[in-house]
């Protein structure tokens, strides 16, 4: 009985403990060996996680995984106000670029996963996934170093733009996974299609609405970054609820709400404190949602596609460097800085639970490339920005 | 190094060189994209000239040299459209202003090259904070002394510029109650302030600069941060108290001004500047950055005193017959209109500060007034 309490307490003594340790080791790592933080939250939530004998249950279904999405959202907000639809179409080849990585991605690691002899599906699955560039990790890094500059800019317009396709093709592929295993045609349709479309008109009525509250209250300047949050929250909540994608909708509310020209000050990047926080508590459940045993299993496919798709990222955007205007090392740096992917893939597959689509078992490969990448990726990002000379000096230039 | 012979250049010539304003779409926040954006003006034909300045987010323009206003504002508008052109392509907006409304200094980027990274270290956060935008006028004079001779009959006129360009009323996030608070920055450096007053270019020369340079302070003419200061390699004057405005128009219509300014002076009908000139400089510069238009001027002569409007109109009224002989009878037009009912850039940008209720809207503005009357 008392044995059972404290076992209780403890448990609800375990996420803010671990988000406290990954805070510090996050601090030293990036003091000491100047470390990305995120790559330490990493790091910190794969070690305490239950099934590497740590004391952190897998979060997934649990309301920690709610407040992962709202960290998510709002950076998917936050990545969508920084997007300039204009200028994808004063220069083209910018938008070519996006779709060329991406398609060229898709179709890469779909070829090396079949000749890992995965299966069909799982094989779309993986490679619809590699697609994206995870927006949190692209987004937290240059924030750190508050970089400027034509890498910086791309990464965040390519981020969005292979996000947006990545999802497409992946509800696409789960809704011909639902047909094929359900054999519910209208089901698919309304997974792949009309979420989609709901999603983006949700977040865009959000995107209307919530700057022309601001403008009626008046003092934006003061309200606006509590009352983006708060609207983010609620926004991934309801979407979330009725089943339709918080990631695109967080995405189409940051976007329609710079389209309708509310200005959001510098100080409330990354939203502050309130980010912050909510970023360790990301990157650990991210980490903390993996098992060895799964990372284990597909460890050679995924350093292959982990490669194959630096290679293709990085080819793509330098041969269309010069045409879209900037040099060809400005170019292969922005391929090199597109790395990351582990947030996308895990919040997603954490908001599509309903459809018992266990892709980190199923998928091989996936949750090594989730675990390698949560490390490494926002590592490569930082020597990006760095060596293309975007960050301020005292940044270990 | 020594100072190297004054060249002559043909008399009332004049060039414009602008710092401009790279800041981004998202939040108008300044940009560290000069490197990016000279890269791709590189691979272009580019009509004038176009340098890195000590930041990342700014940038240098300057025109060939030129006889007529009409002829300086074409090459102005065509370096104009080339530059909003190119920074589209890369999504960089380029503005005019002499200040950037809420950058904060200690974020800035010092572009890497070796008298950047030198000047960096020997002024600290003066530097960094040096990231205020000027308008620099050249006038092409025909020997060393006459330019010598300009450079300090022009004292009792150097707030008119100062007022009619001012376009710096917010730093730092905040309305300063200055129009040009780009100056204050700029005096806070050693060596700014007034030329000494040497009429003979061999006195300046020898016992002037070379004096100074054997002190160690001073390497050459660069070093002296001076509101107007010789510039001999060039064989001209050069005045440096004005804000960038925000409109290249009214850039290429303050040449025209001091260009006319100089045809005057040169006939030598008013009395010549002397050392007492100087005793009222200070203040009505001061008068000038605070008040703009609305400043109160003392005449270094008369010691009379007069608001800085009334004595604007009343040297483009003077200066008329000039006008009319340079051909630029536009743009005394123009400057007429400023002062006597549009206002200066100071006020345009307070103004869309109270309409928006933000120093992003104030940048808002600026970029837009830059594109606006581009001819693609």
């Amino acid at each position: 009985m008392i044995q059972e309490t404290l076992l209780d307490v403890l448990a609800s003594i375990a996420w803010p403990a671990a988000i406290a340790i990954a805070w510090t080791v996050g601090e030293l790592a990036y003091r000491l060996l100047s470390l990305p933080r995120i790559s330490s939250y990493g790091i910190a939530g794969f070690v305490m996680a239950s099934s590497q004998g740590g004391f952190l249950d897998n979060p997934s279904g649990t309301p920690i995984a709610l407040l992962a999405h709202f960290a998510f959202g709002l950076i998917l907000f936050e990545l969508g106000y920084r997007i300039n639809l204009r200028w994808l179409r004063i220069n083209p080849w910018l938008a070519i670029t996006g779709v060329a990585e991406a398609s060229g991605c898709f179709a890469a690691v779909f070829m090396l996963a079949q000749a890992f002899a995965s299966p069909m599906v799982p094989s779309l699955l993986l490679a619809a996934l590699a697609m994206a560039t995870s927006p949190a990790a692209v987004l937290r890094v240059a924030n750190e170093l508050q970089s400027s500059g034509q890498v910086t800019e791309r990464l965040f317009h390519l981020t969005a733009c292979n996000c947006v396709l990545s999802l497409f093709v992946f509800k696409a592929i789960v809704g011909y996974w639902v047909l094929a295993s359900a054999g519910s045609a209208s089901e698919a349709a309304w997974n792949s299609l009309v979420v989609i479309g709901v999603s983006v008109s949700i977040g865009a009525a959000f995107g209307v609405a919530v700057p022309a509250l601001l403008r009626q209250l008046g003092n934006i300047d003061r309200n606006a970054t509590v009352a983006f949050a708060a609207a983010t929250l609620l926004l991934t909540a309801v979407t979330h609820a009725f089943k339709f994608s918080p990631l695109l909708a967080a995405l189409a509310f940051g976007l329609v709400a710079r389209h309708r020209r509310a200005i959001l000050s510098q100080a409330q990047r990354n939203f502050g404190t309130l980010g912050d926080l909510l970023t360790v508590l990301l990157f650990v459940f991210v980490a903390a949602s993996l098992d060895w045993q799964q990372v284990r299993s597909g460890l050679a496919l995924a350093l292959a596609v982990i490669t194959l798709r630096l290679v293709v990222k990085m080819a793509t955007t330098t041969v269309f460097a010069r045409p879209s205007g900037v040099s060809w090392r400005k170019g292969a740096l922005t391929g090199l800085a597109m790395m990351p992917m582990s947030g996308l893939v895990i919040v997603l597959l954490e908001q599509t639970r309903h459809l018992k689509l266990y892709a980190l078992d199923q998928v091989a490969g996936l949750a090594a490339i989730v675990l390698l990448l949560e490390v490494i990726g926002p590592v490569l990002t930082r020597r990006a920005l760095v060596w293309a000379g975007e960050t301020r000096q005292q940044e270990g230039r | 190094m020594p100072l190297g012979a004054f060249k002559t250049s043909a008399s009332l010539s004049m060039g414009v060189e602008l710092e401009l304003q790279l800041v981004n779409w998202t939040d108008f926040d300044l940009s560290g994209s000069a490197s990016d954006l000279l890269h791709l003006l590189g691979h272009n034909t580019f009509p004038g000239d176009v340098k890195p300045e000590i930041t990342e987010s700014m940038l240098e323009i300057s025109t060939a040299v030129h006889h007529r206003h009409a002829e300086l504002l074409a090459q102005l508008r065509d370096i104009r459209d080339a530059l909003v052109r190119n920074g589209d392509r890369l999504n960089i907006a380029v503005c005019g202003g002499g200040t950037h409304p809420f950058q904060r200094w200690s974020e800035r980027r010092i572009f890497p090259n070796p008298r950047f990274n030198q000047l960096s270290t020997l002024y600290g956060y003066l530097a960094k904070q040096f990231t205020v935008f000027g308008q620099h006028i050249h006038i092409g004079c025909t020997s060393a002394n006459q330019a010598l001779y300009l450079l300090h009959s022009l004292n009792r006129y150097v707030p008119h510029f100062i007022a009619l360009s001012a376009s710096s009323p917010f730093f730092q996030g905040v309305d300063t109650q200055f129009d040009s608070a780009r100056l204050n920055s700029v005096f806070a450096f050693p060596l700014s302030g007034r030329a000494p007053l040497l009429f003979d270019w061999q006195e300046f020369e020898h016992h002037y600069f070379a004096k100074m340079e054997t002190t160690g302070v001073v390497k050459s003419m660069k070093d002296f941060y001076w509101d107007i200061r010789p510039k001999p390699e060039y064989g001209t004057i050069e005045l440096r108290v004005c804000d960038t405005p925000l409109t290249v128009d009214r850039a290429a219509a303050l040449a025209a001004y001091l260009q006319a300014l100089c045809r005057m002076l040169l006939q030598r009908d008013e009395a010549p500047p002397v050392e007492d000139d100087y005793l009222v400089y200070n203040y009505n510069r001061f008068q000038a950055c605070r008040f703009g238009l609305d400043g109160v001027l003392v005449h270094p002569k008369n010691h009379a005193s007069r608001l800085l409007r009334e004595d604007i109109l009343a040297t483009l009224g003077k200066l008329e017959p000039h006008a009319a002989a340079l051909d630029s009878v536009t743009a005394f037009e123009q400057l007429r209109h400023e002062v006597s009912s549009e206002g200066n850039h100071a006020s345009f940008l307070r103004q869309h500060f109270a309409h928006a209720g933000s120093v992003q809207g104030v940048v808002d503005a600026a970029v837009t007034l830059f594109r606006r009357g581009r001819s693609r």
